[in-house]
């Protein structure tokens, strides 16, 4: 009974150390993949540890809700792993809490970052510093019925023109459709007029290549071929049901399009009235970072340059269908031929990465209130001054020393 | 047990009050010593590495040149044990005089692995300095100051060039002298002073307790009082040390600089300033150095009245919290507690494990929130401790102050400010009260329908209608939403159908709030609709049968024997429903999300606002207590009136 009950307090505290930061030669990884991306991170873990022969490297996968929360409490209290993957959007706000991210500036050479798509790369930089190196990246673009649409439109002037001949509000079918409330999708409507959020750190929500962007759709929603009051949830049971042609979406809804439908994807058209410019839609990049209290910090920079070099990037992007950020596995035809990768690497091109500033947080919420008041009709200039007068607000309680 | 005896319980208040008070005082200020010396090492520390930065700065920052001067200047300061430079460009360790960087290790060279934290350091300068600039304030700190293992201070400060930062100045100093600690003796002559007076005096005054009282408390106050007057005198002595030896040192500094320049050949133009030197963390002058580098007498006068006050108000505090020791124990408060808790020893112990589970899980959270509600506790400031977050009253006054709920717009309508207090307040107690009625109307009239006698199929319909509270409300919230819909949605599709225009639910906030209260009011019918059962099914058939024999109408016979019979069942499953539905988080932010415009947030989903999508988390739990502050009121008030019904 006594050696049985020693056993399990040796089992609970060797369990116990194990998920926290690692002892020599292993690393801790945490993650929130699920299915066919686990397994591929899975695949690609395996391979590093064969390349370094008495390394382990432990995956702790954490489900998505929690993960972001999980981070921002155990990581600066040396609880956390030595890696972890996520999004750059709170990137500024754990690199301001401190002890949560350690940055890579030391590690980095020319040839390392070469590898990746530049914009990615600028995702990962904070304030001059590099905190971590680009996995993938995500940015919508443009989904259409290949039943309904048989050549995909360049323009907005064909969009519009092919838009209203598919629209019978009646029957309530509709040429386009996508969550034009949702800032982070009008930001690529308003990144086309030159539009931005953050100028050299000060909010200006209100510029006026914002305001012309707003005038810009409001003029869509006149012409009437878009629903009103769109929800992701509306614009997937739309286009299922064959009654929206065209849906400016990513990666994430191509798993909710039905058995049935026959979709292509393209690039986001050009808008002329902003000279030209291509719709440039706003890119969530998922980074690898180096945790600040790890004590494993070059072996994690190896294992993070590992999984972002070639030959993981390839198995994450064919086997875990993510889009790679580095730019070489485009030249394996099995990613680079691919319609799907090839078609969001060529939005990559046009696409910016979501600011990854802390105040950004404090966007959404003055900006998802005049999104709303715009999408009705009231001028979006009074709209966006109200905006922006609240994030000053929200931003400075936030700055302030007392 | 002979009869108390007033003058022992005194004595041993006065000796451990006393004890208390000046002990605490003692640690007060051997703590403000020590602080008081370590605050003029770092203040030194500062005014040599600022020295040493504005001596780079002149003589180029990279290169030979540079090599020498900071050996000339490290030569110049024994105190100072060693000082590096790093250039940003090329990672490189531009020159160093740590005993290690010698032979193949000399500067310049690139930055080893293991000095990546170095290399870290300087970067957290740059960002901090750019950062400082870019919103005009002074949020990160220009200066880092740290303590080695050995006990000797390292400072790093930054090297700009044309504006921009290109590299750091390090230096670290000599391990640090123990400060001086305040003697002893004074405080022991504090305590056993009072002690042996107190005594002597009581042998004079006898068991009197007034008397004891009043003898006690002021050789408690003498003996206290001398021993706060003697910190205080101590504290501003050290005080002014302090500026006069930082006044020297950095006449002293500008003195080498000066040396080490012409030794290079290169004159001291523009003109050194020993004032700039003297900085706090964020590179700004502290004012107390005249240009030249003298003590400025007017600062350090209104500067000594800051900081008295603040040593004044702690030993006020040591002070009464030593009376209340002292009165505590000689007046038997002490004593009678002890008895009690020993006479119920066994009532304790079964009361323990309980009263641990309620401090842990229900006080311990409640004490937090209420602490981080006088803090202005944010995204940015999470992990700094609640001392240098504490704000006091200021988010009660902002949120309770600001009553501007409306303005008159240019063309004379009212514009409402749907974030005010007062707004989403007003808000929800409209939200309640309708809810309420709405839910007790509908569930009583369903009642009286299913009651009944002889009524087919009652099962199903009980079933039936207790449906909506068994489903769980958030799935019904996002159905009610979508039934909302302005194009899809089944409710304007039936407008549609008897000829209507669709309504914008969502556009106006009277329609926003008629959705609202469409779906709370189809949750919450069948809790009123089963306790209205209930209830009915407790009165006797007989009663009725008596007043349809006296002629009473069906209305008269509601009113005289129906709604007296419910009132008992009724008024507790009121009073439920009012805190429930004045607390209901889930249908204001799962239906209308607070459109238009947060016009229909009730109170707790304002502060859950608050504090997750601003993070403003102290003004949030400041929120949140005067939310509790409400129902609280509310909960007293109507416990009152509810004990009055009762007699009825």
């Amino acid at each position: 009974m006594k050696r049985t009950r020693s056993l399990f307090t040796l089992v609970g505290f060797l369990a116990l150390g194990s998920v926290g930061i690692a002892q020599a030669g292993e690393l801790v990884v945490w993650h929130a993949y699920r299915a066919e991306e686990k397994a591929a991170f899975e695949k690609v873990a395996k391979a590093y540890e064969a390349t370094k022969p008495g390394t382990t490297v432990t995956l702790l996968a954490i489900p998505y809700d929690a993960f972001a929360d999980k981070i921002t409490a155990a990581v600066p209290r040396g609880k956390g792993p030595d890696v972890f993957i996520f999004a750059q959007d709170k990137l500024g706000g754990w690199i301001e809490a401190g002890n949560t991210v350690e940055p890579i500036d030391f590690y980095l050479d020319e040839p390392t970052k070469a590898r990746f798509i530049p914009t990615t790369m600028e995702a990962m930089t904070y304030r001059g510093t590099v905190y971590g190196l680009p996995m993938n990246y995500k940015a919508i673009t443009l989904i259409y019925n290949k039943k309904l649409v048989t050549a995909p439109p360049k323009t907005d002037v064909e969009l519009v023109a092919l838009a209203k001949k598919l629209t019978d509000k009646g029957a309530g079918r509709f040429g386009l459709a996508y969550s034009y409330a949702d800032y982070w999708y009008h930001a690529s409507l308003q990144n086309a007029f030159g539009g931005r959020v953050f100028d050299a750190g000060a909010p200006v929500l209100n510029n006026p290549e914002n305001v012309k962007a707003a005038l810009f759709l409001q003029k869509w929603i006149k012409e009437g071929f878009l629903p009103a009051e769109p929800s992701t949830a509306l614009v997937t049971s739309l286009f299922n049901e064959g009654k929206a042609a065209i849906v400016f979406s990513g990666s994430w809804f191509l798993g909710e399009i039905a058995k049935g439908v026959d979709y292509g994807l393209a690039p986001l058209p050009t808008i002329a009235e902003a000279g030209g410019k291509p719709m440039r839609p706003w890119m969530t990049v998922e980074g690898m970072y180096v945790a600040a209290p790890s004590k494993q910090k070059d072996l994690a920079y190896d294992f993070v340059k590992f999984v972002t070099d070639v030959k993981a990037a390839t198995v994450m992007a064919v086997e875990g269908r993510q889009n790679p950020a580095n730019k070489k596995a485009y030249e394996d035809p099995k990613v680079g031929k691919d319609p799907i990768l090839a078609a969001f690497r060529a939005q990559a091109e046009v696409a910016i990465p979501t600011p990854n500033v802390p105040e950004m947080t404090m966007v959404w919420s003055p900006a998802t209130t005049a999104m709303n008041t715009i999408t009705r009709g009231t001028s979006p200039q009074a709209a966006l001054d109200k905006a922006q007068a609240q994030l000053l607000k929200d931003v400075a309680g936030l700055r302030k020393r007392p | 047990m002979g009869r108390p005896s007033h003058r022992l319980r005194f004595a041993v208040g006065l000796a451990l009050a006393g004890g208390l008070g000046v002990g605490v005082a003692h640690l007060l200020l051997k703590n403000e010593v020590q602080q008081a010396s370590v605050a003029r090492e770092e203040r030194k520390g500062v005014v040599a590495l600022q020295a040493l930065a504005d001596l780079v700065e002149r003589a180029g920052r990279r290169g030979e040149g540079i090599r020498r001067a900071v050996s000339a200047w490290q030569g110049a300061n024994p105190s100072v044990r060693l000082a590096r430079v790093v250039a940003f460009e090329g990672i490189s360790l531009e020159a160093s005089t740590a005993p290690e960087d010698q032979g193949d290790k000399a500067a310049p060279r690139r930055l080893s692995r293991d000095e990546k934290s170095l290399y870290d350091l300087g970067q957290r300068l740059r960002t901090a300095v750019t950062t400082n600039r870019e919103e005009g304030g002074a949020r990160k700190e220009e200066i880092e100051i740290s303590t080695t293992h050995a006990g000797a201070l390292a400072l790093a400060a930054p090297v700009t060039e044309d504006g921009a930062v290109v590299g750091i100045v390090t230096v670290e100093t000599q391990p640090l002298a123990a400060p001086a600690r305040p003697s002893l003796l004074y405080a022991i002559l504090a305590w056993a002073g009072p002690l042996v007076l107190f005594v002597l005096l009581a042998l004079l005054v006898g068991e009197r307790r007034a008397w004891l009282a009043a003898v006690a408390v002021s050789c408690l106050a003498l003996g206290f009082g001398a021993y706060a007057a003697h910190s205080l005198a101590r504290v501003e002595q050290e005080r002014i040390r302090s500026h006069e030896a930082v006044a020297e040192f950095a006449l002293a500094q500008a003195g080498t600089v000066r040396a080490v320049l012409s030794d290079l050949g290169l004159a001291a133009t523009p003109p050194l300033v020993p004032s700039a030197w003297d900085a706090d963390a964020f590179r700004r002058p502290r004012g107390f150095l005249t240009e030249s580098g003298k003590l400025d007498e007017a600062r350090l006068r209104t500067n000594a009245d800051a900081a008295s006050g603040q040593a004044l108000r702690a030993l006020i505090l040591a002070g009464v919290v030593a009376l209340g020791l002292l009165l505590a124990i000689g007046l038997g408060g002490v004593h009678r507690v002890a008895a009690a808790l020993v006479a119920n020893r066994q009532a304790y112990y079964y009361v323990v494990p309980a009263m641990i589970g309620m401090i842990v899980l229900v006080f311990f959270p409640f004490i937090y929130g209420i602490t981080l509600s006088f803090t202005d506790s944010n995204l940015y400031s999470v992990n700094q401790p609640i001392t240098e977050t504490w704000i006091g009253l200021r988010n009660y006054g902002d949120i309770l102050g600001d009553v501007g709920i409306a303005q008159r717009a240019a063309d004379g309508s009212l514009v409402f400010n749907y974030l005010n207090f007062y707004w989403t307040l007003l808000y929800t107690v409209v939200w309640t009260v309708t809810n309420v009625t709405a839910g007790v109307t509908v569930g009583l009239l369903l009642a009286l329908i299913l009651n009944t006698k002889g009524l087919a199929g009652k099962p199903i319909y009980r079933v039936l209608l207790i449906m909506p509270w068994a489903m769980p409300n958030y799935i019904t919230a996002l159905i009610w939403k979508g039934m909302f819909h302005r194009q899809y949605g089944v409710v304007n599709h039936v407008i549609r159908l008897f000829g209507g225009q669709g309504v914008s639910w969502f556009e106006k906030p009277f329609t926003s709030f008629l959705t609202a209260l469409a779906t709370n009011g189809w949750l919450s019918f069948p809790f009123m609709m089963v306790v209205s059962l209930g209830a009915l099914q407790s009165i006797p058939g007989e009663i009725y049968e008596a007043a349809r024999v006296d002629g009473a109408s069906r209305w008269q016979q509601f009113r005289a024997i129906t709604l007296p019979s419910l009132k008992p069942a009724l008024v507790p499953a009121v009073i439920l429903s009012v805190i429930w539905t004045f607390n209901m988080f889930n249908i204001p932010y799962l239906v209308t999300q607070g459109e238009p415009g947060s016009s229909t947030e009730i109170l707790v989903t304002q502060s859950y606002k608050f504090a997750f999508e601003r993070y403003r988390y102290g003004y949030a739990a400041a929120y949140s207590t005067i939310i509790f502050g409400i129902l609280l009121v509310y909960g007293a008030i109507q416990n009152r009136v509810s004990k009055a019904t009762e007699a009825i």
